[in-house]
């Protein structure tokens, strides 16, 4: 969240077991941060379970990144 | 007596986030420094026993708002040493402060089993917190090592999702009947009593650990180990405090002490809450005192700091779009699925290389120089930050 003050483009990815404490945590900092929320757990995976997570995530990370791109 | 702050807290868990807005609804000027996140212990807990306050992040974010609307600035840095007297010196990672008043709620460290190949295997097997890391054992075996109410809280959430789950009271409970007699309902849960773990089994991850009992050794397989003995208060960080056994601040010395770091805390929700709000009003009256009765209340109370409110445009930046780095807290397939991610932005922005940072574990604050490196030379950092 430090990173996207210093005007740095920072897509957090976060599990969604995570994201409330995620969003918890950037209203203290008063940071609204680009979240890239993808499904519980992702430790203890399989090779072919994480390509899943990765595949499911892409499309959202890449539409992130051309928007930030286009904005600059 | 001219200060930087009236109070300062250390430590933005429950105890210090109470305290500090106590302290601020009075007008006082008042910082809270955190090393961490605000909400302290609240971040790992899911459910709340005991307490009527939601989910921990709930709680966590009602305390924090709170107290900043009160005027509390909170401070993201680590505060090293404390030097009392009148005014106090705290040395933090931000520099030298003075403060009229100081509040320690610095809680207690991590439960840890204090064995050889420990620390390595933290974040690989050994975990301290049910909620965040019990979906990761789904089907396996864990054991539990504790004997207070939360050692038996964390033991049931986790037979929500291991196979089995040993909980290792190194001698008896002194958890309540009624959490001993859900334990044992549980089908899942073995509550063995007497018992010290002393190995721990698994080359780069956690495979088991051996057991003592009055009835010999043993070894027992498991995934996981949630370790909640050994927790320390933070002894030696006001320089003459006296602390007790297990570390914890013996309040003196015009340094109040909150929460769990207090020597003889019940180290529960409700507690931190009463104790950060008696310390609170203890600062406001012992700097009532030494100030005479007339304050002038500061009059951006309540005002959000200024520099607080929004980006900072990091000024000495040369970084262009070609500069994308990976920024991983190392947990198990973190790296992994940020380097999948990252060669999918590379493939699309056809970038000739990725740049990559590590933070050595997910349970520690960033290292400021990495952060300055990042923000410096690149334009965009995907970071892996909760699983
Ligand atoms: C596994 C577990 C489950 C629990 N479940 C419950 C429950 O269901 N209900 C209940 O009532 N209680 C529960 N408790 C107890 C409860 O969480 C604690 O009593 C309470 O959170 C203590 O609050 P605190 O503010 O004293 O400390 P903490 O919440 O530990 O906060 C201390 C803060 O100080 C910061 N800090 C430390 N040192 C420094 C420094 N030098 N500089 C800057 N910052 C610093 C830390 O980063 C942390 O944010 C549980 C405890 C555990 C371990």
């Amino acid at each position: 969240m430090e990173l996207e003050r210093r005007g740095v483009v920072a897509p957090l990815v976060v599990t969604e077991t995570f994201l409330p404490l995620v969003q918890a945590q950037a209203q203290a900092r008063r940071v609204q941060p680009r979240l890239l929320v993808v499904p519980h757990p992702v430790g203890g995976l399989t090779g072919t379970e994480l390509a899943g997570r990765i595949e499911g995530a892409a499309a959202e990370l890449l539409r992130m990144a051309d928007e930030a791109r286009g904005q600059s | 007596m001219s200060t930087d702050w009236d109070v300062a807290v250390v430590g933005a868990g429950t105890a210090g986030l109470v305290a500090a807005q106590v302290a601020a609804e009075r007008g006082l000027r008042v910082v809270a420094y955190e090393r961490l996140s605000p909400g302290g212990q609240l971040v790992n807990l899911t459910t709340l026993h005991d307490h009527p306050g939601g989910t921990g992040p709930e709680l966590m974010s009602a305390l924090t708002a709170a107290a900043e609307e009160a005027g509390v600035r909170i401070a993201y840095a680590e505060v090293t040493r404390v030097h009392p007297g009148g005014p106090a010196r705290l040395e933090t990672g931000d520099g030298e402060v003075t403060a009229g008043a100081v509040v320690v709620a610095a809680g207690l460290s991590a439960g840890r089993l204090g064995l050889p190949g420990e620390e390595a295997l933290v974040g690989r097997g050994i975990s301290t917190c049910a909620g965040c890391d019990g979906p990761l054992f789904r089907g396996r075996a864990v054991a539990v090592v504790g004997d207070d109410e939360w050692t038996a809280e964390e033991a049931l959430e986790l037979a929500g999702f291991a196979a089995a789950v040993t909980v290792l009271v190194p001698g008896e409970p002194r958890w309540s009947a009624a959490r001993a007699a859900r334990l044992a309902a549980d089908g899942r849960v073995d509550v063995v009593t007497g018992a010290a773990v002393t190995a721990l089994r698994g080359e780069g991850v956690l495979s088991g650990v051996v057991v003592r009992t009055a009835d010999g050794e043993r070894e027992l397989a498991v995934a996981g180990v949630f370790p909640f003995v050994d927790r320390r208060g933070p002894e030696g960080l006001v320089a003459g405090l006296a602390a007790d056994a297990e570390g914890r601040l013996v309040p003196g010395d015009g340094v109040l002490v909150a929460g769990d770091a207090r020597a003889g805390a019940e180290q529960s929700l409700a507690a931190a809450e009463a104790d950060g709000r008696a310390a609170g009003e203890a600062a406001v009256a012992a700097l009532a005192a030494t100030a005479g009765s007339l304050r002038i209340v500061d009059p951006t109370h309540g005002v959000l700091p200024e520099g607080d409110a929004g980006p900072v445009e990091a000024t000495d930046s040369t970084a262009t779009w070609a500069d994308v780095a990976l920024f991983t807290n190392s947990k198990p397939n973190a790296t992994e699925l940020l380097r999948g991610l990252g060669e999918r932005l590379q493939a699309h922005w056809e970038l000739p290389e990725l740049g990559f940072a590590a933070k050595e574990s997910a349970s520690v604050a960033a290292d400021p120089d990495q952060i300055d490196w990042l923000s410096q030379r690149f334009k965009m950092v995907l970071v892996a930050v909760g699983d």
